[in-house]
């Protein structure tokens, strides 16, 4: 993230077209943002934040965890509109938002199902638990955005794949609530020992201060590296449409 | 019935497979599409067709321009291309009576059983799609096309595939259904059997049109010339 | 009323192709044999039918159903006939409703008949009620061949082919598999009703939610 941060601006002033420009410091000044609040919160919590009694150390790992899969779930969701606004009013504009933030679904997504097993090895004594439903279906989320990536290259018109690839990124995130009803359900049946739960006021003051940090954090990060890949996205169209030289006329 | 393409644009990703292509096709008339391969014909034939939805530009039917969902506008147009569309593991009337229904004629058997007589072809009701020669299935597929009596006829290269016979048969049926009221659009690379049919014509090289002009003015040979880039472009 | 006679003739057509090639509902019926018998191969001695039954079949129907989805387009494609589907004044939800019915019939085939192979080889005495199976396992087929038909378009364009499938479905399917094992398992139990009924009304939701999205967005995959 930082060399990202620190080659940024001049990426960024080669970008401009239009108001390209704008929007990737626009990008750049987010994600660094997003990134200084990051690094508080880990200073946060490594030496502020009080051990939760029950689980002990380990637990910090949530703050992070927790703020990631967030992230992970708005950048699902924006790519799921995105797409859903691509193929209803076939907007460009569309297709790209939809690739950024399914990108960023995978990053975040790759983050929590890191952090996850990292904490799962210290409090089941296991790296993964396939009961361990919600983790499970952020897998198998993050399969979904694999697959929408393999389908657009996988697919010789590449009209057809952005369609399919939007297809498939609304049925994501259709399935995200399914999922998590799923979840509840199945919880609701077979109580588990290990339940975290950090559903607001239950917290103490420091513990809910430290995890709203790192969520605006994380959803500065969201949006600034968002912005940034749509930005890349416009760009890479643009010198593509425009790299032929026999071409004229209005092009959008 | 005049059919006409302004400013035609259409893409594969960063390949203008069709690139700024202007047409008109007169009511009551043929109009042949030369090109060599990789010219863009077949797209140029699916905008047309409201197949593919242009990137810029339209096509224009009577005036208005068309859209490719509108179901009346599918009801007006037939399809033959060199790939027959029929079910393999049906049998040629179950084939004609499924695109019947499909398209909602009232008494789907009875068209089917004349569209096949007029392809010449009723003995082959009963039999299934696979067992039939490619000449055969192509003119079953002639008869499932005139099932619904389209008045704009596309044609995606419908020789290649045939032997003389068929390819005349499937001649004189086009010249049979020659009325006002009627356009056929053909896309093809046999120079000599497209200039036959023509009224006029269109080479396309790289997506754009390097020739439009009156089936008269034609010579294949120069239109041979057309098809490589040492050519001179009309 | 046309959009229903659509649908029946699309659907007619795909069954009459289907039982006269007979190969897709052969390899699906021949895959669900195969898994209950290595299923009580390698479990049968170590656990209770009763137990294991309900997780088995659903897996075996996911599975034998995502096998067979790649297959709905063989005859569209065969020569070319999808063309002319599309270019037909057909709308584009009928063409999907008529497929997805017809990718039914196979898949609940295949459902029945993985239900009757299971109980046999792990000797379920007492597999519960029929018709209590039937509502549990009808609404799961739907969503599975409404899928199957989605994703089997999807799959059918890609260089990358059926091997994306599993990729593509299990994310959308884990819920109604999910759910539907759960209440095979209570029906396998001779659980009452009232432990039933709710993952039951929850699969139906999610089978109707399935068709409804696939009809809503078949025509984005089929636009050239």
């Amino acid at each position: 993230m930082h060399a990202q941060e620190a080659t940024g601006p001049r990426h960024g002033m080669r970008i401009g077209h239009g108001n390209g420009g704008r929007l990737a410091y626009l990008g750049f000044g987010l994600a660094a943002a997003g990134v200084a609040t990051i690094l508080l919160v880990h200073w946060l919590v490594a030496f502020w934040v009080p051990t939760e009694a029950a689980q002990g150390v380990v637990q910090r790992i949530f703050y992070i965890h927790v703020p990631a899969a967030w992230a992970c779930f708005l950048a699902a969701t924006v790519a799921g509109l995105a797409s859903a606004a691509y193929l209803w009013l076939e907007d460009e504009r569309g297709d790209m938002a939809a690739v950024a933030a399914a990108e960023a679904a995978l990053v975040f997504g790759a983050i929590v199902l890191l952090t996850g097993p990292l904490w799962g090895r210290i409090a089941w004594g296991a790296y993964w638990d396939w009961g361990e439903l919600r983790l499970t279906l952020t897998l198998l989320l993050w399969f979904s955005y694999l697959g929408y990536f393999l389908i657009r290259g996988s697919v010789a018109d590449p009209r057809k794949g952005k369609r399919f690839a939007a297809v498939v990124a609304i049925i994501g995130v259709l399935s995200i609530p399914l999922n998590h009803v799923s979840v509840v359900w199945f919880r609701s049946l077979h109580p588990e020992p290990v339940v975290f739960n950090p559903e607001g006021p239950s917290l103490p003051g420091e513990m809910l201060a430290t995890l709203l940090t790192s969520l605006a954090g994380f959803m500065m990060l969201f949006l600034g590296l968002f912005t940034i890949r749509y930005v890349i996205e416009n760009h890479l169209r643009h010198r593509n449409r425009t790299s032929q030289p026999d071409n004229s006329g209005a092009l959008t | 019935m005049t059919l006409a393409a302004r400013n035609l644009v259409c893409s594969y990703g960063p390949t203008r497979a069709v690139d700024g292509v202007d047409l008109e096709v007169a009511d009551d008339s043929i109009l042949a599409v030369f090109g060599p391969n990789g010219a863009g014909k077949t797209t140029l034939l699916k905008a047309l067709s409201g197949e593919r939805t242009p990137d810029e530009g339209v096509v224009v039917a009577d005036g208005k321009a068309i859209r490719g969902s509108d179901p009346e506008w599918r009801c007006r147009v037939g399809l033959v291309s060199h790939r027959t569309g029929l079910y393999m593991k049906l049998t040629v009337m179950e084939n004609l009576l499924f695109f019947g229904v499909l398209h909602g004629l009232a008494k789907a058997a009875l068209a089917a059983e004349e569209a096949l007589a007029a392809v010449g072809a009723p003995e082959l009701a009963r039999h299934r799609a696979e067992v039939l020669s490619h000449g055969q299935r192509q003119r079953v597929a002639l008869a499932r096309t005139l099932l619904h009596d389209p008045d704009i006829l596309f044609l995606d290269e419908p020789f290649s595939g045939l032997d003389p016979n068929g390819a005349e048969a499937l001649e004189a049926v086009l010249r049979e259904r020659r009325s006002p009221g009627r356009i056929v659009v053909l896309v093809t690379h046999d120079l000599r059997r497209g200039l036959r049919l023509a009224d006029r014509v269109v080479v396309l090289r790289r997506g754009r049109k390097v020739l439009d002009d009156d089936r008269a003015e034609c010579e294949a040979e120069a239109l041979v010339g057309l098809f490589t880039d040492s050519g001179s472009p009309a | 009323m046309t959009s229903l006679r659509w649908i029946g003739v699309i659907a007619w057509k795909d069954l009459r192709a289907e039982f006269r090639s007979g190969g897709r509902i052969a390899a699906m019926i021949s895959f669900s044999v195969l898994a209950c018998f290595l299923f009580s191969f390698s479990l049968g001695s170590l656990v209770a039918g009763r137990d294991v039954a309900a997780g088995l079949l659903w897996l075996t129907v996911l599975l034998a159903s995502i096998s067979g989805a790649g297959r709905t387009f063989d005859a569209e494609e065969e020569d070319g006939a999808f063309r002319h589907l599309l270019l037909s004044p057909v709308s584009r939800h009928a063409i999907f409703l008529g497929k997805a019915a017809a990718n039914l019939v196979p898949v609940t085939l295949v459902a029945a008949f993985t239900l009757f192979a299971l109980t046999l080889f792990f000797r379920i005495a007492a597999p519960g009620s029929v018709a209590l199976h039937a509502a549990i396992l009808l609404p799961g087929a739907i969503g599975l061949a409404a899928a199957g038909t989605l994703f089997g378009l999807i799959s059918r364009h890609s260089s990358l082919g059926d091997s994306l499938l599993p990729a593509l479905t299990f994310p959308a399917l884990v819920p109604l598999v999910f759910f539907g094992a759960t209440a095979s398992s209570r029906v396998f139990l001779d659980r009452p009703w009232a432990e039933i009924s709710g993952p039951a009304r929850l699969l139906w939701g999610i089978a109707i939610g399935v068709v409804a999205v696939g009809a809503l967005l078949f025509r984005y995959l089929t636009d050239d």
